[in-house]
């Protein structure tokens, strides 16, 4: 149970993560020269959805 | 399926191995393997650092001397230059965001070697790294800006009246929930990493041990999968170590931004 609990955590968070990456991609297609600032927003962004995504991760194990 | 039968048995054993065992209890407190190796790292950061800086020269010089370098001017421009701005700031705050980028890469990859653990791999050990960073921040930030001041400039101006008191405990609750995911993230990150880098090694001898008792065609070929299993840990182990770098970037980057967020102007 606590497992499934930790999938559907983890949906929110890779939608975050991917939306981040697209935009980043996106970005440095645009504006190559820019490449350095927006990968820095991306890994902070990358950085708080992800923060979730572990939280999830670490309420599962200590609830099994 | 006789190989997946001792599974849950060995993932216990890990998860056990993982939580580190007291060496010595005093009442309040034990000094646990992880101590141990938190005082392992903090060594071999001040001798690699204390070897660099006497091998430090204007000419460029090759190999490990010019990675940290590499390291060390990449860090300032983009977390120094990027995220604090002026150069008065960066020369301030640099040797702290040094101090714990070093610390957790040194940290991160001690644990990559086989038995070893990472020190950041223990829950109170990236805690204690999270309140330090937020004591920090705030010190410089009520520095700057003074007491009161500091603690009205957590919520943003121009909310209606009523409405900016609830906006601002939210915000307060936000502040202190920094320390949370800024250790948390750490945490869970070598964690997990250990625990899958532990689960398909064990899977990999699960799947080769009856080879080893027995030699025979049956078991030769219920012994493939362990080559994928190990392939698998392979690619895991590169992941880590990219891992590594990226969460010592990513807690120095947030503690350089929550540096900037305190000691700005609203």
């Amino acid at each position: 149970m606590t497992v499934i609990g930790y999938g559907l955590a983890v949906i929110g968070a890779s939608l975050g993560i991917g939306l981040a990456a697209y935009g980043a991609t996106t970005a440095t297609a645009r504006q190559p020269e820019m490449q350095p600032k927006i990968f820095t927003t991306f890994i902070l962004g990358a950085a708080f959805a992800e923060a979730l995504g572990l939280i999830g991760f670490v309420l599962a194990l200590m609830s099994a | 399926m006789g190989a997946l039968d001792n599974l849950g048995a060995e993932i216990t054993h890990l998860l056990a191995e993982l939580a580190g065992k007291d060496i010595w209890d005093f009442g309040w407190g034990s000094i646990t393997t992880y101590s141990v190796w938190i005082v392992i790292v903090l060594f071999l950061v001040f001798a690699i650092i204390w070897v660099v800086k006497s091998r430090v020269s204007l000419v460029p010089k090759k190999g490990p001397v010019a990675a940290i370098e590499a390291t060390v001017e990449y860090i300032r421009r983009e977390v120094g230059y990027g995220v604090l701005g002026h150069k008065e700031a960066v020369d301030k705050h640099m040797p702290f965001l040094f101090t714990v980028f070093f610390f957790i890469l040194a940290a991160n990859l001690v644990g990559l070697i086989p038995g070893a653990k990472a020190a950041t791999g223990a829950f109170s050990a990236t805690l204690t790294l999270a309140v330090v960073s937020f004591v920090y921040f705030n010190y410089y930030g009520i520095k700057h800006s003074g007491l009161g001041h500091y603690l009205a400039n957590i919520a943003p101006k121009g909310i209606m009246p009523g409405l900016n008191i609830l906006v601002w405990l939210i915000e307060l609750l936000s502040l202190f929930l920094r320390i949370i995911t800024l250790s948390v993230r750490l945490f869970a990150n070598m964690f997990a990493g250990h625990i899958a880098l532990g689960a398909f090694a064990i899977l990999t001898t699960l799947f080769v041990t009856p080879l080893i008792q027995e030699f025979t065609l049956a078991n030769l070929g219920g012994a493939t999968p362990a080559i994928g299993w190990m392939l698998l840990i392979v690619l895991m182990y590169g992941m880590e170590l990219l891992v590594a770098f990226i969460q010592a970037y990513v807690f120095t980057l947030l503690s350089a931004v929550y540096i900037q967020l305190a000691t700005s102007e609203h």
